[in-house]
């Protein structure tokens, strides 16, 4: 049985510094995870270790099964696993639909050259995450933080993701834009979406899980429902020392 | 042999007092300084001005050129770099251009023929079968002498620590009451001054012309880069090894291949170790 | 894509301009123009790989130089003719632009600039030395092959070479390839989070910039018939291509054609006044005055210019 990921023993040092200490965990299909830790926990070097933007020290990561640890980012991609940053990062000098267009892209110099870009699932995209008719021209500098989230939501999804890794999904927020993504990932999840969720905000996330793992100091501390993990004394001890 | 052995020494102490006044800068504010050459060369000229055309003492000379690089330096960061807010590429290129302005300037000034200088202290000593000219032990000696100098400095005044601070973390060196404006203000005053005082020795060493900036430029580039950012003891390393490597091959190989080894080092280290021979590894 | 009429009815006067020119202005002027072109397909070069994916590149005349010292060997030296070396010359450029590109595989932003500047000292310096017979060492060589002869041909040779690769970039900027490349510049680690293989786009980005460069030195050394190291691998020469690229507008493809055509003749204007190599304090001291007061060159200040009046006149009308 292979799961649509799988990290086996991952070990990521730093120098001396241990982001990742043998980390075993596995998402099931169309499963929803959540991750969470007191800041500096390792969660979003896990991310990066998935994506392939930093190489583990040691262990595997399999992604239905394949080994895909020497893969370069966009085969990655090309497999269905894309992520969402902490700090959005938006192509600065580019509209909505031009930030959108790059996740569109496909990864053809040649498709590139003699094929028009699809401005109507651009639109349906960005439609789809929330923006308005009136956003789709704006530029980041224009846009809130709500918006820059949308937007890195719709530029991953783009690249037609069936795994999706989303990280701080609920930092700096509003209240109604909190809701609004909540409402997003709902969608995305009910369609049959694998997630790995990472927020601070336990009580947005709470709903948005089938099961939670907490981690601190790049290991696992407690495994299992919310309500399980959150009683953890290890969990709680972590919080509290953490923060 | 012994010969390659004290001019490897005397150059290569040469080669880190260029390569100091340019690492300040790019350690505190982590921003190319490509008109660090001009530095150099302003020094050089201001020098020659006042000692061989007004005919001051050397040490009146030297100062000059300690004051009008200080000026530059800071003039340079007011109107250009704090302008530009940090943006590093607006920075490299408007640095570029403003090197190629002065080296206009220079030959608007002093036209474009070279100019030797008279050696700062005249004189030679013989040991064993080498021959050292006293510019060049001069040059070398004053060289350790302001490197020590400076380290001192940075490790036991309070502008020396601050400046410390600042090239580690700009945002904490801010919380804990530092101004990194100021900071970076008199880092750039004095990377001009040590830039135009190495510029006076440089000059003594070689000869003054428009177009000398360049060569020390890619010294002091070398030298920093490959080193390892941050790192005094890599940097001291490297000034040695390109150095002697220029010794080396001008006494043995070809004098007009001198340079051709410093560039092989700088495109082989960079490629194989972006973060420099003794740099950090990931930051 | 993006592409209209108004875009196509410029670029056809712009054309229509330009051929009938030697018919309203002196040689003089004529010879100007001429290395405008030139150094405007240096630019267009220059801004294919920096100005769109942030690689700057500081040595730039490293790979012109390939171009300009091969098609010049083959042709002195082995008489080929100019149709042979003109395109071994451009192959050449490109197997150096992938010297350039492998640093580009591992490091970014000064680093990088610095490594390419590395290169074209040397280059600058090897070329002296070895194989002189070749190269002509110091002193480089001199009558070398021309394609034609006379003010007005060059001209019309250099404007349909300059027009026709500019006109091609256009297009392909305008495309995909382009919007990913400018993206690079923007920020390479949300490109590969969009699925994009960065390699291989900054690979096309560099083999276009090269292949421009050699096609350029290749013909820019076959109008001038000499060529010596250090007018070629020299940081005023650098300079030149660099500020023609950005003081136009980075980033696009007329801005370089401004920058080049704005420059040249800044330069030229100079010249009664300042004769010698001290025109560039004045050339350079405006070239940095416009570059801080708009890093993003003439082109956006006339774009912005543009926008303020159409902003007045809809404000001043019913
Ligand atoms: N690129 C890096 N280089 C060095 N240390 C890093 C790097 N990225 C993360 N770290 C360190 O790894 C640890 C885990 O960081 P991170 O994964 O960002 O935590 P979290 O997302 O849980 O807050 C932290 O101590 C952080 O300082
Ligand atoms: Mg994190």
């Amino acid at each position: 049985m292979s799961y649509p990921l799988e990290l086996k023993d991952v070990v990521k040092r730093f120098g001396g510094l241990t982001a990742t200490n043998h980390m075993s965990f596995n998402v099931e299909n169309g499963e929803s995870l959540g991750l969470i830790g007191p800041n500096g926990a390792g969660k979003t070097t896990i991310f990066s270790l998935i994506m392939g933007e930093h190489r583990q020290t040691a262990g595997e990561i399999l992604c239905n099964g394949e080994d895909i640890s020497a893969l370069p980012t966009y085969a990655r991609i090309g497999r269905g696993v894309c992520r969402t940053y902490q700090i959005p990062r938006p192509f600065a000098e580019m509209d909505v639909l031009e930030n959108i267009r790059l996740g569109l892209m496909p990864n053809s110099i040649w498709q590139m050259l003699t094929r028009n870009p699809d401005r109507y699932k651009e639109i349906e995209l960005a439609l789809s995450v929330g923006f308005s008719e009136n956003d789709l021209n704006r530029h980041p500098a224009e846009l809130s933080m709500g918006d820059l989230r949308k937007l890195e939501l719709a530029r991953t999804l783009a690249t037609d993701p069936s795994i999706m890794l989303l990280d701080e999904v609920f930092a700096g927020l509003t209240a109604g834009e909190i809701a609004q993504i909540a409402d997003l990932i709902n969608k995305k999840r009910e369609a049959g979406m694998t997630l790995i969720i990472v927020s601070h905000d336990l009580r947005s996330l709470e709903p948005l899980i089938d099961r939670a793992i907490a981690m601190n100091h790049g290991s696992i501390v407690a495994e299992g429902s919310f309500a399980k993990v959150m009683a953890d004394p290890d969990v709680r001890a972590s919080y509290l020392g953490g923060e | 042999m012994s010969q390659i052995i004290i001019q490897g020494l005397l150059l290569s102490g040469l080669y880190a007092l260029i390569a100091v006044g340019f690492t300040l800068i790019f350690s505190i504010g982590r921003v190319l300084n490509l008109a660090y050459g001009a530095y150099l060369m302003i020094g050089g000229y201001v020098y020659y001005h006042f000692t061989q055309v007004l005919g001051l003492p050397q040490i009146a000379g030297i100062l000059m050129a300690a004051i009008f690089g200080c000026v530059i330096g800071i003039l340079k960061y007011r109107l250009i770099v704090k302008t530009l807010k940090g943006d590093h590429v607006a920075v490299e290129i408007s640095t570029l251009i403003l090197a190629v302005v002065i080296q206009a300037g220079i030959v608007l000034v002093f036209n474009d023929s070279s100019k030797i200088l008279h050696p700062i202290v005249p004189g030679v000593w013989r040991i064993g079968g080498a021959t050292v000219t006293f510019n060049i032990l001069t040059a070398a000696l004053a060289s350790w002498a302001i490197l020590i100098g400076l380290y001192l400095f940075v490790r036991n005044t309070h502008i020396g620590r601050a400046m410390q601070a600042v090239s580690m973390d700009v945002k904490g060196a801010a919380i804990s009451g530092v101004d990194p404006d100021r900071i970076n203000l008199i880092t750039w005053g004095i990377s001009g001054a040590l830039g135009a005082v190495a510029g006076v020795f440089f000059a003594s060493y070689t000869q003054l012309s428009p177009s000398m900036w360049v060569a020390p430029l890619i010294i002091a580039v070398a030298v920093v880069i490959v080193g390892g950012i941050g790192s005094i003891i890599g940097s001291l390393i490297v000034a040695h090894i390109i150095g002697f490597m220029e010794i080396i091959s001008t006494t043995l190989i070809a004098a007009e291949l001198r340079g051709v080894f410093t560039m092989l080092l700088i495109i082989g280290v960079l490629v194989m170790r972006p973060r420099g021979l003794f740099g950090r590894e990931e930051l | 894509m993006g592409i209209r009429w108004q875009h196509i009815a410029l670029w056809i006067a712009f054309i229509v301009v330009m051929l009938a020119l030697p018919e309203f202005v002196s040689k003089g002027t004529l010879r100007t123009i001429i290395f405008a072109n030139f150094l405007a397909i240096f630019a267009i070069s220059w801004d294919v790989l920096s100005g769109r994916t942030g690689y700057i590149s500081f040595g730039h005349p490293f790979l012109i130089g390939i171009g300009a010292y091969t098609s010049a060997i083959l042709s002195y030296r082995f008489g080929f003719p100019v149709a042979a070396s003109i395109p071994l010359a451009v192959v050449a450029t490109m197997i150096g632009g992938t010297l350039f590109f492998l640093p580009a595989l591992r490091i970014r932003g000064s680093y990088f600039a610095l490594v390419t500047l590395a290169f074209m000292e040397l280059m600058y310096q090897l070329v002296q030395v070895i194989r002189p017979d070749l190269t002509g060492g110091t002193r480089g060589m001199s009558g070398i092959e021309t394609i034609t002869r006379g003010a007005v041909n060059n001209y019309y040779l250099s404007f349909s070479l300059m027009v026709i690769i500019a006109l091609a970039m256009w297009l392909v900027m305008k495309t995909r390839l382009g919007t990913a490349l400018s993206a690079i510049g923007m920020n390479e680690e949300s490109v590969r989070g969009s699925g994009l293989d960065t390699t291989k786009l900054k690979l096309a980005a560099f083999m276009i910039a090269a292949f421009i460069a050699g096609l350029g030195g290749a013909f820019y050394v076959h109008y001038l018939g000499s060529i010596a190291p250090r007018a070629l691998f020299d940081i005023n020469f650098l300079f030149t291509i660099i500020v023609a690229a950005l003081i136009g507008g980075a980033s696009t493809i007329i801005g370089p054609m401004i920058g080049a055509f704005f420059l040249t003749f800044l330069l030229e204007y100079l010249r009664p006044v300042l004769p010698g190599a001290e025109r560039y304090f004045i050339y350079g001291g405006i070239a940095l005055i416009l570059y801080m007061y708009q890093p993003k060159g003439i082109y956006e200040v006339a774009k912005q210019g543009w926008g303020r009046l159409r902003a007045v006149r809809a404000g001043a009308g019913p």
